[in-house]
């Protein structure tokens, strides 16, 4: 008892940071990210008993977080609305963007969940594209074509940023 | 390689081992130009996705845990369905469940929390001593006058809604608790009390009930007559 305890508790520290931006980007919203982030960490404490090897830990935990994310949008069928589809109602991707980052992330937050995610994985873990397909069970030209799509969608959103601004101080 | 195929790796993998992308990469000043831009917008990225993680989130994250793993324990010994919770929650971690159930018998109560007693850490970061004891002891008007053992542990613990002293002894007979709680009038205190593991004794004075409680099989006497002696309390 006493060494699940300490398991638990090493990979909360080791991975919990990790495990919440992940989420943020999944639901785009703070608080919902926090709830997600605390239900996926209470499934590994009721499940840690299969997680036999410690190198597969953060693997593991994504696809908790995966299908707890993926368990919200069960709890919400009847409104029969694609969150892609609806505009992201947090603040902080509303509110005038302060400096690069913050416009970059409105920017984010609007790539479609598709190419979104494979991108998270890449960056906030490191993965290569085959651990992505393996993630996220899809072949590895599909992860490379939705990486490749998701850099160039921002690329192209920066681009039109940049030119509404000169616009608007032209104007 | 052709240059939309350049471009695909590159965009999909800016930092990409790939040798064909390295190769001409290093013969096109405007492919490599390509490909650091592609680098320097990852960085980019990187900092705008490392959003600020809530303070305290481990600390609540394993707070969480914790009472889940009491709730969970209390579903599954419902013969304890009174179980107050004051098990020690993480150093750090401060608080207390409240149980608002009337009528449990308090020594069930006192044999679920020996259950956790062996895991149960101080909540101070002090040795425990005389002073420390009698410190807490002086809520319920107690006094030890002198030692009553190697005590290992004294925190506050709630038996059914009422806040006791639990002392965790390591005695000759193993590990033992006393439990220490104010007179109320309601209150169901059994002269004795058992499950499968630990056997428990209590005894009421003017101002206090007391228990001894030890594993199956252990003589409670000694500790209960050493407790009898040393405790005194305020009139």
């Amino acid at each position: 008892m006493k060494e699940k305890q300490q398991r638990y508790e090493t990979l909360v520290h080791a991975f919990h940071g990790d495990i919440y931006r992940y989420a943020y980007w999944l639901t785009r919203d703070p608080t919902i990210a926090e709830d997600v982030v605390q239900e996926t960490f209470l499934r590994a404490w009721r499940s840690l008993d299969a997680l036999k090897d410690e190198k597969s830990a953060k693997s593991w935990l994504i696809t908790i977080v995966r299908r707890e994310n993926a368990r919200r949008f069960e709890r919400k069928q009847l409104d029969l609305v694609d969150i892609d589809d609806v505009s992201v109602s947090d603040d902080a991707f509303h509110a005038a963007p302060q400096d690069e980052s913050d416009e970059l992330r409105v920017l984010i937050a609007r790539l479609p969940m598709d190419y979104r995610e494979p991108l998270l994985l890449q960056l906030l873990f490191g993965y290569s594209g085959e651990e992505i397909a393996e993630q996220l069970s899809l072949n590895k030209n599909t992860v490379m074509t939705r990486l490749f799509r998701a850099r160039n969608q921002l690329k192209d959103m920066l681009a039109q940023e940049s030119s509404q601004q000169r616009g608007r101080q032209n104007g | 390689m052709d240059d939309l195929e350049f471009r695909r790796r590159v965009f999909a993998n800016p930092n990409t081992t790939d040798k064909e992308v390295a190769v001409i990469a290093a013969r096109n000043p405007d492919k490599a130009q390509l490909k650091n831009s592609l680098q320097q917008f990852d960085d980019d990225l990187m900092k705008a996705l490392k959003v600020q993680v809530p303070d305290n989130l481990a600390h609540k994250l394993i707070w969480e845990q914790k009472s889940e793993e009491l709730k969970r324990h209390k579903r599954r010994t419902p013969w304890y369905i009174g179980l107050a919770a004051s098990i020690a929650l993480t150093i750090g971690v401060t608080g207390t469940v409240v149980m608002h159930r009337a009528n449990v018998n308090i020594g069930e109560e006192a044999l679920a929390h020996m259950r956790y007693s062996e895991t149960e850490q101080s909540h101070s970061a002090v040795a425990v001593n005389m002073d420390l004891i009698n410190a807490k002891l002086a809520g319920f008007g107690g006094t030890l006058v002198s030692s009553i053992g190697n005590v290992r542990v004294a925190n506050y613990c709630h038996l059914n809604t009422t806040q006791s002293l639990h002392l965790i002894l390591d005695t000759d007979q193993g590990p033992m608790s006393v439990f220490i709680m104010p007179q109320k009038r309601d209150q169901n205190v059994p002269d004795a009390f058992a499950d499968n593991q630990y056997h428990g004794e209590s005894w009421a004075l003017q101002k206090a009930s007391i228990m001894v409680v030890g594993e199956k099989g252990a003589d409670l006497a000694p500790l209960m007559q050493k407790v009898k002696r040393s405790i005194t309390f305020s009139a």
